[in-house]
């Protein structure tokens, strides 16, 4: 048990999207529960970017990562939120 | 040059306090990974605070803090090197509520150590994490029976092959095969057998925990499956046209290939395919890609859905037959329940429609056939009924397309992989 990082791809909902208010609002919107480590754009693919979340929580329970991707997912400008990876630190 | 080594990803798994901190920090200890220097001086700190015998996962979580700061935009995680190999160690976290993300998410353990302290055996969570490994794809299984130091006598090969004994029973029932997994007795508090043979344990003449790592195989990519992309967004670029986004599951992806979605069942046909932006002529397992689709339009596919050769499409289940292991459920589980599965990219809630047969986890054995119910701890096979059409198939053909986590009321009930299909 400890402390848990969690990396997410958030996808925007078009190649329209100003991904420099986005990162702004997403950095507003994660709960209070985590913190956000780090958050960066990674290409995709045909002028596609997404932004790559970590945020760091506790794992002990009584909040899930569900809650963080859920929180993210609701932030305009998202199309969708995808827990890539979790691990203890 | 270290870097030059094949690498593996190791998972370490198993009970709470059987001592998988301990037995990672020795091994990062034996192999250098850890300045010895360091680890005298914090040795002489925690002997000077009276928890000498915690030393070494002392030692881990006094280097947490300066792991979290290496943490960048990857997860950093602790890496220690072989004669042969280098691991990067996935340490999972304890808490079920992140089950699901290691079922539905990216990153995916080579081979995994499963600690269990002999004196104890098999507790709960071993019994979990034996299921989970198995449900996650990770064929290559060492089983480290840890604080062999400490059983009454000490280094005792009776209780010893106990243990072996109860461990090899729950890993045959998952359908481990046992003449492949070393059970090998070891201290990560003293460091027997970690590194070199222990005096102490004369009668075990197998491998050391480092020549059983050395002894792991680099997985192949499972390229020679079908191909098999779940679908994560769809966009409508000007100027380009459809373009669903994905990992690559299993199988190749080339230019030109006649593809189909399903359940959507639309075909199309690839344009083109790029990935971190550059056109690549093709796509293997793992990669992050978007795709160009001629003959399919943003409106006909969505995510969840699955793109595979027209030859070999994805099946869509109308029903399909899982082992599943009930983790949390704060009452039963019946004919009838109706949860979230997700599997892949897929959230779709399915019906529990009969649960056949209720399993040992011990004996490997039918323990009830159809039960009325099941219950946290559980493990069982029960036939499944997608409320929609959903593209799930069995784990012994495509591995990567048969686990799922089965979600309710905001938390993870249970585990599971899909065992055969009745296709639509």
């Amino acid at each position: 048990m400890g402390e848990a990082a969690v990396r997410m791809k958030i996808m925007p909902e078009s190649t329209d999207v100003d991904l420099g208010k986005l990162t702004e609002d997403i950095k507003k919107a994660v709960p209070s529960f985590a913190r956000l480590h780090a958050i960066e754009e990674m290409p995709i693919a045909f002028g596609l970017k997404a932004l790559i979340v970590v945020t760091i929580m506790n794992d002990k329970g009584g909040h899930s990562p569900e809650e963080i991707e859920s929180a993210l997912s609701k932030v305009p400008g998202v199309e969708s939120v995808e827990v890539e990876e979790v691990g203890l630190l | 040059m270290a870097e030059q080594k094949p690498h593996l990803n190791l998972a370490f798994i198993g009970h709470v306090d059987h001592g998988k901190s301990t037995t990672v920090g020795r091994l990062m200890y034996e192999t250098g990974a850890v300045d010895p220097h360091i680890i005298d001086e914090y040795k002489k700190e925690a002997s000077a605070k009276g928890k000498a015998t915690f030393e070494f996962a002392w030692v881990m979580d006094s280097l947490k803090e300066e792991r979290e700061r290496g943490v960048t935009i990857d997860i950093a995680h602790q890496r220690f090197d072989t004669s042969k190999y280098y691991f990067t160690v996935v340490d999972c976290p304890g808490h079920r509520d992140f089950v699901k993300n290691m079922i539905t998410g990216a990153s995916q353990a080579d081979a995994a150590v499963l600690v269990v302290a002999v004196p104890d055996g098999v507790m709960a969570q071993t019994k979990e994490h034996v299921f989970l490994s198995r449900t996650l794809g990770v064929n290559q299984l060492i089983v480290a029976m840890n604080k062999i130091d400490a059983t009454k006598p000490p280094y005792d090969e009776k209780r010893f092959n106990e243990v072996k004994d109860e461990v090899g029973k729950l890993l045959r029932m998952v359908g481990y095969k046992l003449e492949d997994i070393p059970f090998i007795p070891i201290s990560g508090l003293m460091g027997d057998n970690l590194a070199k043979p222990s005096e102490h344990t004369k009668w075990y003449k197998g491998p050391t925990l480092l020549d059983a790592l050395n002894n792991l195989k680099v997985p192949q990519k499972p390229t020679n499956l079908p191909l098999r992309v779940p679908v994560q967004d769809v966009y409508t670029i000007s100027g380009v046209g459809t373009v669903p986004v994905g990992r690559v599951e299993t199988g190749v992806m080339k230019k030109n290939d006649k593809i189909i979605f399903e359940p959507a069942n639309v075909s199309g046909e690839v344009k083109s395919i790029e990935m971190h932006h550059e056109e690549v002529p093709e796509a293997y397992p793992g990669d992050n890609i978007g795709w160009n689709v001629r003959g399919v339009s943003k409106k006909d596919i969505r995510r969840g859905d699955v793109c595979g050769h027209v030859d070999k499409a994805p099946t869509v289940a109308k029903e399909f037959k899982a082992q599943i292991v009930v983790l949390q459920h704060p009452s039963a589980i019946s004919a009838g329940y109706t949860p979230v599965f997700h599997c892949h990219t897929a959230q779709i809630a399915c019906t529990i429609t009969q649960i056949l047969a209720k399993l040992d986890p011990r004996s490997g054995t039918v323990k009830e056939e159809n039960p009325a119910f099941i219950k946290a701890g559980d493990a069982a096979i029960v036939m499944v009924t997608p409320s929609k059409p959903m593209v799930i198939e069995p784990v012994k053909e495509i591995p990567q397309m048969g686990r799922f986590a089965i979600r309710d009321m905001g938390t993870t009930v249970a585990a599971g992989m899909c065992m055969t299909v009745t296709p639509r």
